[in-house]
């Protein structure tokens, strides 16, 4: 195997190992996306029968913004384990080894593709059992696990570049505050037609409303919404913004 | 015998190099961020298979200069050569041809022992069979074969510097970077660490050591660099140096040669972590 691709594999096993260990750090992302889910959806069902909001249950409306949210707070734990590389010592170990710096960047992207893709199943497998139907079927659950891993590995970089340029465990820790906004800030709980006009005129420029909107579309509509698209560009443009920005951070660190 | 085995005929090829020195440093300087001068063109060679000091007062810039002799500073200026390779040229080549055991023992603490070691060999790019001899030799040397699938978190202060120790050498390498080995071990664990430092130099190994211990340097020592504000002050053998500056021991020679007390510890406002100063 070539050296790159193999420093990627091995790097990539180490990191995905720590996903699970400890067994319970997987939890905790699941909690707060499954108790909004379930309070949300019993009691704003009222919301569905107002004047303007779409022909589906509020249940259905909001499935899409539990998957999401549990990704989105996990994510970011990247940067948080990077920094406790750096802080241990383990990251300059890493430095040191006739490695392509680019596995490690990789490999990090990779854990959070593959805890992504593990989370998503569960979550829709929760959704699924609470009643909730894909419309775009089969090909539409993978079309949404695909937007998701672009999202998260994106989000992911956020992370790992505080983690990259402050080395402090507590910053990099608290930009979990910034989930808020960007998933509230969108029309995760209310469709635009019933936002006020500033409120929705933000929401356009957040790009988080339209991952949202596309994996909606993917679970209410089936395939024939315009934001599916949408939602692989907002994804995949935020991943080569700040995958770019990462490698740059790595570049700079380790130069 | 044993460390035969883990250095033995080396991983790396090794490279001539005129005079025997398998480290040779001229005119390193490092000036970090905001002017301040850590290291001001230091010059020395290490032979190959010597036991090196390299001693100081807290702030000397001994941390700078092994930070940069492994590129994780980068130098202001100046020329390292590692076992006849010119540093910035051949990195990768120099990583394979060293070992280094930092200050933070930085385990991966949800990996075992024998995990962390599988990981780094192949980061190496060593054949499997190869790095599964190696991790079986190198844990009977450190003693921890009966922990090696116990997560790392688990293990005392002495199991874990021993364990980095071993982790340095699992890719056989020719030179071996020590920086302050022993710090916060007791009596015991310090006297094991040197057993296996001794043992590993006896086979042929390069050790380069920076302690605070001044007991330790000269127990260990065949030749050391005192350090002091950014420049050597002074160099030879543990006798040869008590010999030159009229003194019983080598804690006198570094009062001596510095004019500093051991563990006159101060804060340096303008020291960051050197994985910081690598940006620089």
């Amino acid at each position: 195997m070539n050296t790159f691709f193999s420093d990627w594999y091995y790097l990539s096993i180490r990191n995905i190992k720590l996903i699970w260990r400890p067994l319970l750090a997987l939890l905790p992302p699941f909690f707060m996306p499954i108790f909004f889910f379930a309070v949300n959806s019993l009691s704003l069902s009222a919301l569905a029968k107002v004047p303007g909001f779409p022909d589906v249950s509020y249940k259905d409306f909001i499935a899409p913004v539990a998957i999401f949210t549990a990704i989105f707070f996990s994510a970011g734990n990247a940067g948080i384990e990077l920094v406790q590389d750096i802080q241990s010592g383990y990251f300059k170990k890493l430095i040191i080894m006739p490695i392509n710096r680019l596995a490690i960047v990789l490999a990090k992207l990779t854990e959070i593709a593959v805890q992504s893709l593990g989370q998503g199943i569960i979550m829709l497998t929760l959704l699924l059992l609470w009643g909730v139907k894909i419309q775009s079927g089969f090909l539409g659950v993978l079309a949404i696990f695909a937007i998701l891993i672009i999202f998260a590995m994106a989000w992911s970089c956020i992370g790992m570049i505080s983690a990259l340029r402050t080395q402090n465990a507590r910053l990099v820790q608290s930009l979990f505050i910034l989930v808020f906004p960007l998933l509230y800030l969108t029309t995760s709980q209310t469709p635009r037609a019933l936002l006020p006009s500033t409120f929705a005129t933000i929401t356009d420029y957040n790009p988080v409303t339209h991952i949202i909107e596309g994996i909606r579309a993917l679970v209410l509509d089936g395939w024939g919404s315009p934001d599916i698209g949408y939602a692989f560009l907002a994804a995949g443009g935020m991943f080569v913004v700040f995958v770019t920005f990462t490698m740059l951070s790595f570049r700079k660190a380790l130069k | 015998m044993m460390i035969e085995l883990i250095i033995g005929k080396s991983y790396n090829e090794p490279t001539a190099m005129s005079n025997d020195s398998i480290i040779s440093v001229k005119k390193l300087r490092k000036v970090y961020p905001g002017g301040t001068e850590a290291v001001r063109g230091i010059s020395f060679n290490v032979k190959r298979g010597e036991f090196f000091g390299f001693l100081g007062p807290n702030g000397a810039g001994k941390t700078t200069t092994i930070n940069m002799l492994v590129n994780l500073v980068k130098k202001t200026s100046g020329e390292i050569t590692i076992d006849g390779l010119k540093l910035e040229d051949h990195l990768d080549e120099v990583y394979k041809r060293v070992g280094f055991a930092m200050q933070e023992v930085g385990l991966d603490e949800v990996a075992t022992a024998r995990e962390m070691m599988q990981l780094h060999g192949r980061l190496y790019h060593m054949p499997p069979f190869e790095i599964d001899a190696q991790i079986a030799k190198l844990l009977k040397l450190v003693e921890l074969e009966k922990v090696a699938d116990k997560f790392t978190s688990t293990y005392s202060g002495g199991m874990r510097r021993r364990f980095d120790l071993a982790l340095s050498l699992i890719h056989k390498p020719k030179i071996l970077f020590l920086d302050e080995p022993t710090q916060g071990l007791d009596p015991h664990a310090r006297q094991l660490i040197w057993a296996h430092l001794r043992q590993l130099n006896k086979e042929g190994m390069t050790i380069f050591l920076t302690t605070h211990f001044m007991d330790e340097a000269e127990a260990l020592c065949d030749r050391i660099e005192i350090m002091d504000n950014g420049k050597i002050v002074t160099e030879g053998s543990p006798t040869e140096l008590m010999k030159k500056h009229n003194a019983k021991n080598m804690e006198e020679v570094f009062l001596k040669t510095t004019g500093s007390n051991l563990g006159d510890e101060e804060v340096n406002a303008n020291a960051p972590d050197p994985f910081t100063r690598a940006r620089s």
